[in-house]
């Protein structure tokens, strides 16, 4: 507990002297120049008060070396407290230096200011008797060359700091994660390359902006609760926010957290926020999760395929099957009805003398019913073999095909005198053979229900649009009511009693069958007792795969 | 040598007919139709291919028929079976064969004709259509 050096505080060159001597006793001591420019600064603040408010202040120098406990001691005395007016100053000395203590006493005021020694440097008792001879020896004071000192001080300080704050920010810049550093009300006082090329803009244009600029509008609720939480409690923020980046537009997921930095007091005078950046991770999250559902989806779908063929298979079998009873039973079902003509035939010829004219009517109605049953028969046949799977399309020239359903139906057309107007058609795509089974079923139809002493007149049109033919056969016949225009086309659906009209029922469900087989369709208006229409919509073409 | 004989034997509305059938009302009915065509000559009826193709090997050393009337649908042997050994027989593809089926099918009708059958003629209905059948084949066969 040596004093080493003294010095007076009166005035300005008395600040500058202690300043100069601060600096150069904490540098025998061994303390680097930031540490002494510390210690210097945080003993000038004081010593200023002291003279601007104190009566006769004093500073005295010197080092504590009681092992385990070695400081470098700086009291400032004065008869009067002058400490009062001197809170910033203070407040500033007590983050300078390792301690700041107060005493008042009855004689005045002491101010002690200490900071730690390092304790590789080797100090003695001899040591510090040389720091003493060294001050004493010391040169006067040259405000001049103080001043000069003491800028050139600053210089070297300033360069330190520089290349302290270059080496800092090169760190920085490198981490592969976004930094910045807040103060304590939440402004951005740094921050490094990344942040600035990822949101674009400055840190100073940050604070003016604020955090909602750069945050996806679905997470700020949660990032300002989770940073007012953080600073209420006083703790790290975490969170996992999207942010927008600059040069794309993109919001991307980043990770977001704040940690506060307390000083000795607790208190928290700084803020450093860490950005990193997860979008990767995050869309790989999503995407494993998407991928795992289409799987979901498409095994589902494997399976729907597996079971859909099947049903196919199945289908197709079962239509043959259908196909070939269909065959077999009308087949099976004509050779007892032929028997039953070519017998009540014989019948007739043979026993018609032992018959009675009623008798004979009995033979000739069985001969009728077993007609019906034929015609049924031979229907039923044709609808059955339009389950068929393959029908072979190829161009079909309308004209000609009606050409033929004229002739089939000549001996009828005669009979009626009935005269059918038709227009000239183009070729299609489609089944010769199925076509004409359809128009002799329309035109028969229209010859068949004629009104009784009218000559039926059947008018065949045609539109032509890009993709399909609408054909309409137009009849002067008896019509039939608008509310049954769909039922006709059902499978035995008749309008009228075999007494009135032949036919078995089967003619339009046919009829509707083909047109289907074509991809088309069919339909039917109709006034009754004056007309009726049916029209035929075809595709022009048929596609390969069906 | 036979062949000379045979046709020394033939007159006018006499030759004999075979009739390969598996409906033995058929034979009934086809019986009637040459007895109003005033055939007198003999019928032989047979039940299906086999007992045709057997029948026709026997007469090769007797009497051939001189026409031969056969229905498609037939157990053992078919008509269209039948018909082909027929035609592929030396001494028995003259025979004029007609196919006389109650299927009305276009393409079956092609395809016998195609194999050499003379004539399709689906299963009359009434008696008048079946006896014009036959008087019609009758004077064919006279002529030729």
């Amino acid at each position: 507990m040596k004093e080493i050096v003294c010095v007076r505080l009166e005035n300005e060159m008395d600040l500058i002297l202690a300043h100069k001597r601060a600096m150069r006793l904490a540098e025998l001591s061994g303390l680097s120049l930031i540490t002494q420019t510390s210690i210097a600064t945080a003993i000038s603040e004081i010593a200023r008060c002291a003279i601007e408010y104190g009566k006769n202040a004093e500073l005295r120098l010197d080092i504590d070396l009681t092992p385990q406990k070695r400081f470098l001691k700086a009291v400032i005395s004065d008869s009067i407290d002058f400490t009062p007016r001197c809170k910033d100053a203070l407040h500033y000395a007590e983050r300078l230096v390792s301690s700041v203590q107060v005493q008042s006493t009855p004689k005045g005021t002491m101010i002690t200011l200490k900071h730690k020694l390092n304790a590789s440097t080797p100090l003695t008792e001899a040591t510090l008797t040389s720091f003493a001879d060294y001050f004493k020896l010391e040169p006067p004071l040259s405000p001049y060359d103080e001043l000069r000192r003491k800028n050139l001080l600053l210089q070297q300080l300033a360069e330190k700091l520089m290349e302290k704050e270059k080496d800092f920010r090169l760190l920085t810049d490198s981490l592969p994660l976004m930094m910045f550093s807040s103060n304590s009300r939440g402004q951005i006082t740094y921050s490094n390359k990344w942040v600035l090329d990822f949101l674009g803009v400055a840190p100073k244009e940050i604070n003016g902006i604020g955090w909602k600029a750069f945050i996806h509008p679905d997470e700020f609720v949660n990032f300002s609760r989770n940073l007012n939480d953080g600073i209420a409690k006083q703790i790290p923020a975490t969170g996992q926010y999207r942010l927008k980046e600059k040069s794309t537009g993109n919001y991307l997921w980043h990770i977001v957290s704040l940690f506060p930095i307390k000083n000795e007091k607790s208190e928290i005078t700084l803020w450093i926020g860490f950005l990193v950046d997860i979008n990767a991770q995050r869309t790989i999250g999503q995407t494993l999760r998407d991928n795992d559902i289409l799987k979901g989806v498409q095994e589902k779908l494997f399976e729907n395929e597996g079971e859909l063929r099947e049903k196919i298979v199945e289908l197709n079998r079962s239509n043959y099957e259908l196909e070939q009873f269909a065959h077999l039973a009308s087949h099976d079902l004509q050779e007892p009805l032929r028997k039953m003509f070519f017998y009540s035939d014989s019948l007739l010829r043979k026993y018609s003398i032992h018959l009675d004219e009623p008798g004979r009517k009995l033979i000739r109605s069985m001969r009728m019913a077993a007609g019906r049953m034929k015609d049924l028969i031979r229907d039923l046949l044709s609808y059955s073999q339009l389950q068929q799977q393959k029908i072979l399309f190829e161009e079909v020239d309308m004209n000609e095909m009606f050409q033929k359903v004229f002739e089939e139906l000549e001996l009828v057309i005669q009979e009626k005198n009935a005269v059918i107007q038709k227009e000239n058609f183009p070729s299609i795509h489609g089944n010769q053979i199925r076509l004409h089974q359809l128009f002799v079923n329309l035109v028969g139809n229209a010859l068949k229900y004629s009104k009784p002493e009218t000559p039926p007149v059947i008018m065949i049109t045609s539109t032509v649009s890009s993709k399909t033919i609408t054909i309409n056969v137009r009849d002067n016949g008896i019509g039939f009511d608008e509310k049954y225009k769909e039922q006709i086309f059902d499978l035995f659906e008749r309008l009228h009693t075999k007494d009135q009209f032949p036919g078995t029922g089967i003619g339009l469900s046919v009829c509707k069958k083909i047109a289907e087989l074509h991809h088309g369709q069919i339909s039917a208006t109709s006034e009754l007792g004056s007309y009726s229409e049916f029209e035929v919509i075809l595709p022009l073409e048929q596609n390969i795969e069906p | 040598m036979n062949k000379i004989l045979n046709l020394e034997k033939y007159c006018l509305m006499s030759f004999p007919i075979l009739v390969v059938d598996d409906d033995t009302e058929d034979h009934m009915i086809i019986q009637e139709y040459f007895e109003d065509a005033n055939y007198k000559d003999s019928i032989k009826f047979v039940m299906n291919g086999l007992e045709a193709i057997n029948y026709l090997e026997s007469e090769k050393q007797g009497v051939l028929p001189r026409l031969i009337i056969m229905d498609l649908n037939m157990p053992i042997m078919n008509g269209t079976q039948t018909l082909v050994t027929i035609k592929r027989d030396a001494e028995l593809k003259n025979i004029p064969v007609i196919i006389y089926s109650t299927s009305e099918n276009e393409t079956e009708k092609r395809k016998t004709l195609s194999l050499g059958a003379l004539d399709y003629v689906v299963k009359p209905l009434s008696f008048e259509e079946g006896a014009k059948v036959v008087s019609k084949f009758l004077s064919y066969l006279e002529r030729n």
